[in-house]
């Protein structure tokens, strides 16, 4: 642990000033970034608390999307009216993941940028991590890689983003809202995280010092039916193993269109882009579904102890359609 | 207490901000510290309020928990600053003028505390539900406790806690005069665990103590240098002190006699990754601030021998000089011949299973302090710690200081939970060491890495089982093999290695028996003392076979088991004839509606699965133990005392040290019905080595029977002596009223007698038992054991055949404990013992360096625990006290084979490596459905 300073952020403004000098990390509900800086992991020479800002509301969007502020915590999220009501999904997501304590704590932006649980990554004992210390190498390639990702990897890192509310987002076509010291911008979900690449430290395209300040999520679509479907180890309280968030539009038993996006399983939220394109028309019974969830994981690399997940990944996707669709 | 900084932090005049104001259970607060602080650091260390505990420090466990503006949030996790002008709610804040809350009261009368440490997280979480939902439903409060773990309970008695505070009548009934052994007497040192006044070792130091901090080695196998410390020290000036291998004036230590092959402090080479090497002495935070990569260390990491299939055939390469082939110790029971036998069988089965190294996950990590006192002109080392067996500690800390055994004191802190973990040394040589050389206090609290990483687990095995039967489907033979990964130290390896071959018959007859084990030595962590001490192992093994046999004859499961039970007057292998009290058949019969209920159960739901295309499958199972009570033939003695006090009240002096078990309440209730008054009259003093007698450890499900013996024959001794002082009959009534001792007709009043000790007892009664055995010989033949516990598990699951995962639905768990001295305890223990069993069958994995903490280590929380339903069976032992025996690790050792023999039963997989996690499962339902076997 290294010496670090504190300075609590009375607005925007403010924030960002603080947030642009070198070294400043903002503080969210701090259950990832704290546990990090105990560890050494993270090093941020100053941290800017950003709670007092008035970004916590929940909105509905004039064409009837919905707003929800960078503040807002993960489980006011989870349980708000028009969440449950028009996106379950990110409901359902958000309530699988950490436990009540930490949801309670843990912000919309912060989860954005969680970072990755890749043991040697969290432990500094270990010195090769590309992620944490660029050129170091990935312990994880050659060595215990069960809970690793099988898409979207590189050569240097192959950690899994660990974000349940991530999944749903991407199903949901969300954006990202951020203010820098050049202005506001607007990142498509899809656009925000990266895969490691050669530059497996940066998690998101995030600039220094910008702010997130509020996810927005278009409309949803009329009468949508959706799942999230999370596989793990243990009941609760435990990161996914595999995940899926499933949106279906539905003529009858016909599907005319889905959005599928993937956990546990890849470098970043994955949109199964291709299961996408193959799902309209189909009907939900098992034997399409396989086939359209197959092309989810047509890019899968394996490693020596994950490849479980290529086929759990295609039965997460086929299961959520399926539930989705109330057929199983 | 000054520990205003987290390490590193800058000070507050630095960070330019002043104390940060909140409110604090109902009362206004400033905190001293810096803003990132973490609360339960400054809640402990500032406010002096450790009622809220750190198990992880990493929002992994929810010990922590407390509320913020009335919500629960991990307290390890939070930030002083984000709290600033909000109000925080302890567990100290609870009880309402000294009176305990309906919930506290509800966890008192149901016993969810066991060993108490995660009762604070319990008790927050559960307050911020109940607030908003006063008669929330099972499942609610399931999801509002999912983020706290509890190792010891199994959770049924907490959620059924939290339940019963909307509707139950939540008053203490206390049992009168003799009726204390078999009532529900609600845990005697139940209120300070509900209160947060409970201190465990992380919660008491002497003020000025000096932190020590362990550098530990990051190889598993290693030559080092310690460099110049001297000019270590010159460069990090807050270093107060070292301790090295050179202080330690005897630098070795083991459980056991021999080998003591363990140093406190390396010399020179280290056997595993987490072993100590080095100690720093300083204030905590300016200590743990020095960087890991300044330690003046050099390493010559060697190649590191992990698996035992290495370690035994690596020549030469000894681990430890004085262990040929890497072996620690070798365990043999052999019985008739095994080789004649088989040829004769109608049916043979024969399987090789694994299971891993599993970690105890006790919710405390160890603690404690050290601290040098002068008496009589003599410095002794008394030392507070967590810890199941003060008794042990107290002569290992003297042998490594080279001191007579009465120069040290143990006075053990109340204990986090142990399960076996904490039956070892861990802290206490160090401590000790530290304190002696400084003569200055030193305390140290085990980060949880430092704890999972430096302390034993339950032994990886591998294990082949051949088993045959007669036509009838009687069990002729059985020929085990097991060896069991002991890493780099003996700790308890040798009682594994002993105990497994006595038990590997499992509780059935049979004529021909043959069970050979290896402890082997390896680079690996140390495994030690986990409830079943190898046990649980042999019984994935032998279980999963006697499913197979009972299918090849074409017999029902239970049927198969019932016509193999061991009864009384059946040998075992060692060739015991057991007297009495073996009521395997019992168990049986209790279980068989549930098991005709569940098989048919899930029978109807597969064929509904099948018809409406469902992926998911059910199956029903079970498994059978025994479980010998007390130390395997080597002597385990316990004594107790009792004196009555002139105030009228009685004084149990009871060193059965308490670890969650219930100790504490269990020999009171066995003295009071001994000398014929109420528990309510009993006053205790917990097990200290200075003011009371040697009760042995608290280990092999022992305390209750052989402590409950010598409590009860101490509380009979009193009671002579008291009737005799009467002059009365010996078979005449004894009443306490007031200062008055009435007896028969006559009355004696207490005041007016002479007490016969400084401690102001008017008369001392003393009880002792050691169980009685037969030493074995080299076939193992002999008496290891007085008396064996008796188990029956029935697990339901259902399978998903897509994910290969298990949700365990119910378990009904049917227990010979010879008498429930308190059905409520035992039934405690019987549902925690479950949860680790599940844990050991489908999640738990220890792996060495990438496992050290509780996300990556996991273990099952409140939504994995399945339904469970005890049947207590009570076939009274004679040599027990009221008929007791003992069901502490009994409860685990069927759980995971019950498990296991219902996923066989849902999909015909049969499983062989343990745990069964989601990706193996798969595995194997994919290699099953292919025909394969894996
Ligand atoms: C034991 C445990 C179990 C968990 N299990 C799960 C799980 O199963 N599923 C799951 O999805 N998650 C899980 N989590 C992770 C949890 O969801 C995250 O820790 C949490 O969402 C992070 O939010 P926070 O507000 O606390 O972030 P912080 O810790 O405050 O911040 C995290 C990062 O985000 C940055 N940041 C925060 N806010 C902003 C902002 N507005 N703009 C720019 N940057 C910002 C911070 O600088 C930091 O780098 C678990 C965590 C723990 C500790
Ligand atoms: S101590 Fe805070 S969650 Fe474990
Ligand atoms: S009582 Fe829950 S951990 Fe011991």
């Amino acid at each position: 642990m290294h010496a670090f300073t504190y300075t609590r952020a009375a607005d925007v403004g403010g924030a960002l000033q603080a947030g642009a000098a070198q070294g400043s990390a903002y503080l969210g509900g701090g259950t990832n970034l704290l546990d990090l800086i105990k560890g050494d992991v993270a090093q941020p020479l100053r941290l800017v608390d950003i709670n007092r800002l008035p970004l916590a509301q929940i909105r509905e969007l004039p064409g009837g999307g919905l707003s929800i502020g960078a503040l807002a915590r993960n489980s006011d999220t989870a349980n708000h009216a028009l969440v449950r009501q028009r996106y379950p999904v990110l409901s359902e997501a958000l309530l699988s993941g950490a436990s009540p304590q930490l949801r309670n704590m843990a912000t919309i932006g912060g989860n954005l940028m969680q970072r990755t649980r890749c043991p040697y990554f969290t432990d500094v004992g270990f010195a090769m991590c590309n992620k944490r210390n660029p050129g170091s190498g990935c312990g994880a390639l050659q060595g215990r890689n069960r809970m690793h990702a099988v898409l979207g990897g590189s050569e240097q890192c192959v950690a899994v983003n660990p974000s349940d509310m991530n999944v749903a987002l991407a199903a949901l076509d969300a954006t990202v809202l951020l203010r820098g010291p050049q202005g506001e911008r607007r990142v498509a979900l899809a656009e925000f995280h990266r895969v490691p690449g050669n530059s497996p430290e940066l998690d998101t395209n995030l600039l220094p010092g910008e702010l997130i300040t509020a996810v927005e999520l278009p409309p949803a679509w009329p009468n949508a039916r959706s799942r999230y479907i999370k596989v793990r180890d243990r009941a609760s309280y435990a990161f996914a193993l595999a995940s899926a968030a499933v949106l279906l539009d539905l003529d009858g038993q016909t599907i005319r269109a889905a959005r599928v996006a993937l956990g546990g399983v890849a470098t970043k939220p994955w949109r199964a882009t291709a299961t996408e394109r193959a799902l309209p028309g189909r009907r939900l019974d098992e034997g399409s579904l396989r086939a359209a969830a197959a092309l989810a994981v047509r890019e899968a690399h394996p490693l020596r102890e994950n490849a479980f997940k290529v086929e759990l990944a295609q039965r997460a996707i086929v299961r959520a359609l399926r539930e989705a669709g109330g057929v199983a | 207490m000054n520990h205003p900084l987290e390490p590193g932090l800058k000070s507050l005049a630095e960070a330019g901000l002043g104390s940060i104001a909140l409110t604090v259970n109902g009362r206004p607060a400033l905190l001293n510290c810096a803003p990132p602080t973490r609360l339960a650091h400054a809640l402990r260390d500032e406010l002096g309020l450790t009622g809220t505990k750190i198990g992880c420090d990493a929002g992994d466990c929810g010990a922590c928990t407390v509320l913020l503006d009335g919500k629960q949030v991990c307290s390890c996790i939070t930030a002083v600053a984000q709290c600033a002008g909000r109000e925080v709610t302890t567990i100290e804040g609870l009880a309402q003028d000294g009176k305990l809350n309906r919930l506290q009261q509800a966890f008192l009368k149901y016993g969810a505390a066991q060993c108490g440490i995660c009762t604070p997280g319990m008790l927050m979480a559960a307050s911020d539900l109940l607030a908003g939902n006063a008669a929330p439903t099972q499942a609610e409060v399931e999801d509002a406790l999912g983020g706290v773990l509890c190792r010891c309970t199994g959770y049924q008695k907490i959620v059924e806690s939290v339940l019963a505070v909307a509707h139950d009548d939540l008053t203490l009934e206390p049992p009168t005069a003799g009726r204390a052994v078999g009532s529900r007497l609600a845990r005697l040192d139940g209120v300070s665990k509900l209160t947060g006044a409970e201190k465990y070792g992380a919660d008491e130091y002497p003020a000025g103590a000096l932190w020590l901090r362990v550098v530990r080695s990051p190889h598993a196998r290693a030559g080092f240098t310690l460099g110049d410390l001297d000019a270590f020290r010159r460069k990090y000036p807050q270093i107060e002190g070292f301790i090295t291998a050179a202080d330690v004036p005897e630098n070795s230590f083991c459980v056991f006699p021999v080998p003591k092959d363990q140093p406190v402090l390396a010399d020179g080479h280290v056997r595993f990754r987490g072993e100590a090497v080095l100690g720093l002495l300083g204030e905590r935070d300016a200590i743990i601030a020095i960087p890991e990569a300044e330690m003046p260390i050099t390493w010559q990491p060697r190649h590191a021998l992990t698996e035992p299939e290495e370690a035994l055939t690596a020549t030469g390469d000894l681990i430890h000089d004085f262990a040929p082939e890497n072996v620690l110790c070798r365990g043999r029971v052999v019985k008739g011949d095994v080789q004649a036998a088989f040829p004769m069988a109608a049916h043979v089965v024969e399987e090789n299973f694994r299971t891993s190294y599993v970690e105890h996950a006790y919710i405390e990590p160890e603690a404690g302090y050290a601290e040098v006192v002068s008496q009589g002109g003599q410095e002794r080392l008394r030392l507070f710690v967590c810890t199941q067996t003060p008794y042990m500690d107290k002569e290992e800390v003297a042998r490594v200081l080279k001191l007579p055994h009465d120069r040290v004191r143990v006075v053990p802190s109340a204990i986090g939970g142990g399960f076996g973990g904490k039956l070892d040394i861990s802290v206490q040589p160090l401590l000790a060491v530290a304190a002696w050389k400084l003569k200055r206090p030193v305390r140290i609290v085990y980060t949880r890495p430092e704890s999972m990483a430096s302390t034993p687990k339950r032994h990886p095995s591998r294990i082949r089982v051949r088993l045959g039967c007669d036509k009838e489907g009687k069990l002729t033979a059985m020929d085990f093999a097991g060896d069991f990964n002991t890493g780099a130290y003996a700790s308890w390896g040798s009682t594994v290695a002993n105990r497994v071959p006595i038990h590997a018959s499992g509780p059935y007859a049979l004529p021909n028996v043959r069970a050979l084990t290896r402890a082997v030595y390896t680079n690996n962590a140390i495994a030690g003392a986990f409830r079943g001490f190898g046990v649980p192992q042999a019984c994935i093994a032998t279980e999963t076979l006697m499913d197979e046999l009972a299918e090849k004859c074409g017999i029902d499961a239970l049927e198969f088991r019932y016509r193999n039970a061991i009864r009384a007057g059946d040998a075992t292998a060692c060739g015991q004839v057991l007297q009495a009290s073996a009521g395997l058949d019992q168990c049986l019969d209790a279980l068989r509606p549930a098991w005709a209920g569940a098989k048919e159960a899930s029978a109807a739901f597969n064929g509904q699965a099948i018809r409406s295309g469902s992926r998911k499958r059910r199956g029903a199972g079970l498994a059978c133990m025994w479980y010998g009570i007390g130390n395997t033939v080597i002597a385990n003695p316990s004594t107790m005392t009792i004196g009555l006090r002139a105030s009228g009240r009685v004084v149990l002096y009871n060193g059965a040290q308490e670890i969650g078990q219930g100790t504490y309440t269990i020999m009171p209730q066995i003295a009071a019905d001994a000398l014929g008054v109420p528990v309510s009259l009993i006053d205790q003093v917990h097990s200290d080595t200075d003011l009371t007698e040697d009760a042995g450890k608290s280990s092999a499900s022992r305390q209750t029977f052989v402590s409950g013996n010598a409590a009860k024959f101490a509380a009979e001794d009193l009671r002579r002596q008291l009737l005799q002082l009467a002059g009365t009959a010996a078979d005449a009534t004894l009443r306490l009223e007031g200062t008055a001792l009435i007896a028969g007709t006559s009355r004696i009043d207490l005041q007016g007698l002479t007490p016969i000790n400084e401690r102001g007892d008017l008369a001392l009664g003393s009880g002792y038992f050691n169980p009685p055995t037969v030493p074995l010989d080299a076939d193992g033949q002999g008496v290891p054991y007085a008396t064996f516990a008796f188990a029956a598990q029935l697990a339901e699951v259902e399978v998903d055949l897509d994910y290969g995962t298990v949700k365990v639905l119910h378990i009904h768990a049917a227990h010979d404990v010879g008498r429930a001295v308190n059905p409520t305890q035992v039934e405690g223990q019987i549902h925690g013992g479950i949860a680790q069993g599940l844990g050991l069958a489908l999640m738990e994995e220890y792996i060495s360096g990438k496992t050290d903490n509780l996300h990556d280590y996991l273990i099952p929380t409140v939504g994995d625990m399945p339904r469970i339903t005890t049947y207590l069976i009570e076939d009274a032992e004679p040599l027990g006290p009221y008929g007791a025996k003992g069901v502490g690790e009994p409860a685990l050792v069927p759980t995971a084979p019950a498990i296991y023999s219902a996923i066989r039963a849902a999909t015909g997989v049969r499983v062989r490596l343990a745990p069964a996690t989601p990706d193996r499962l798969k595995a194997a339902l994919k290699a099953h459905e292919a025909g394969q076997r894996l």
